[in-house]
């Protein structure tokens, strides 16, 4: 009997068709699997935090640690007239995780330009030990509008619980007008 | 749900039309269990388009080709049943055919998309998946019923061949 007979008889007919009728169907159910598939998303213990640092409760300094130590809200901040104003330890950043850590400063709230005749400028500086892993954002002020810096570039915090002081220098304009305020938000990424 | 699902349902009834199209072939031209075939590989590709292009095509878009498919699948059963009852004048086997393939693969893809579309933006009327629903329940039920009383079908077979 010739193979092409043989392949025309009913029941070898169905077998075949049997056959990739199944491979299709698994293959469809699977694709269609790959496309329902759902990620599950753990909730994990923030390694990286903020502690309060010692200048808290001085120099008018008042800072308030958000739920879990991740944010961190400065209040009572001074800035004086045509002099630099410095609070070397108001808040810090901690690694309390095993590994290292990539941080970095951005800026998040931009300051009103309403108030920028009355600021020359606010610094902010990681400041880790080694110089070369200090990273600096600087909100500058031409009198008329402020310079919104960008994102400083990455550092290493090891891990095991080091900490970084962030550090905050202020500056005044020689002609501010007492009590004006501005309010600066800025985030510490942590990749 | 996904829209996806239709196409999956499409695929799944091409298959079934290929392998019932294989056990009456010698009611049916030789080359449709292949054609059916050659159907569902094309909905295997709208599983991969729409893999491909997931998040470029909405929803909305995603619904109305994989239904189309399934819609084209469905006609399909339809069009052997209309083949079994005038082409070929095989009323019993029309019947039959009615009963046991085309009214519960229409009911069951008709509770999938009134399912699909309560749960998610209705993008077919309502009342017409409904009654259609409704439809294909009476019919199949019916159905079922002439076809395990042996006496009704009996009979329906014996006035067949007067």
């Amino acid at each position: 009997m010739e193979l092409r007979e043989k392949l025309s008889k009913k029941p070898v007919k169905f077998l075949t068709l049997l056959l990739t009728a199944m491979i299709i169907a698994t293959a469809s159910a699977a694709m269609y699997y790959s496309l329902t598939m759902t990620s599950t998303i753990q909730v994990y213990a923030a390694n990286v935090y903020f502690k309060v640092g010692t200048d808290n409760g001085t120099k008018g300094l008042v800072v308030t640690l958000g739920t879990k130590n991740t944010s961190a809200t400065l209040t009572g901040l001074r800035a004086y007239p045509n002099a630099t104003f410095t609070y070397t330890n108001p808040v810090r950043v901690r690694n309390n995780g095993t590994s290292n850590a990539q941080v970095r400063l951005a800026p998040s709230l931009n300051p009103s330009d309403a108030v920028a005749a009355n600021f020359v400028y606010v610094k902010f500086l990681l400041n880790a030990t080694a110089v070369g892993d200090r990273r600096w954002l600087n909100y500058t002020s031409n009198g008329a509008s402020w310079t919104v810096p960008s994102a400083s570039g990455w550092t290493t915090l090891a891990g095991s619980g080091t900490e970084w002081p962030i550090v905050i220098m202020t500056m005044a304009n020689a002609t501010a007008t007492a009590g004006s305020t501005v309010t600066i938000g800025i985030t510490v990424d942590v990749d | 749900m996904l829209p996806e699902f239709f196409a999956l349902l499409g695929i799944d009834v091409f298959l079934m039309l290929s392998l019932l199209s294989c056990l009456l072939d010698d009611r049916l031209p030789k080359a449709i269990p292949y054609v059916y075939q050659i159907g569902a590989l094309v909905g295997y590709g709208h599983l991969l388009i729409s893999k491909e292009f997931f998040v470029i095509f909405g929803e909305y878009m995603r619904f109305w080709y994989c239904f189309i498919y399934l819609l084209v699948a469905l006609a399909n059963i339809v069009a052997v049943n209309v083949y079994f009852a005038v082409a070929r004048g095989q009323w019993g086997l029309a019947k039959i055919w009615s009963g046991a393939v085309t009214f519960p693969t229409i009911v069951i893809s008709m509770f999938f998309v009134s399912n699909y579309t309560s749960v998610q933006e209705a993008t077919l009327p309502l009342l017409t998946l409904q009654v259609g629903l409704v439809v294909s329940a009476l019919v199949m039920g019916v159905s079922i019923c002439l076809l395990l009383s042996p006496e009704a079908m009996r009979n329906a077979f014996r006035r067949e061949r007067r």
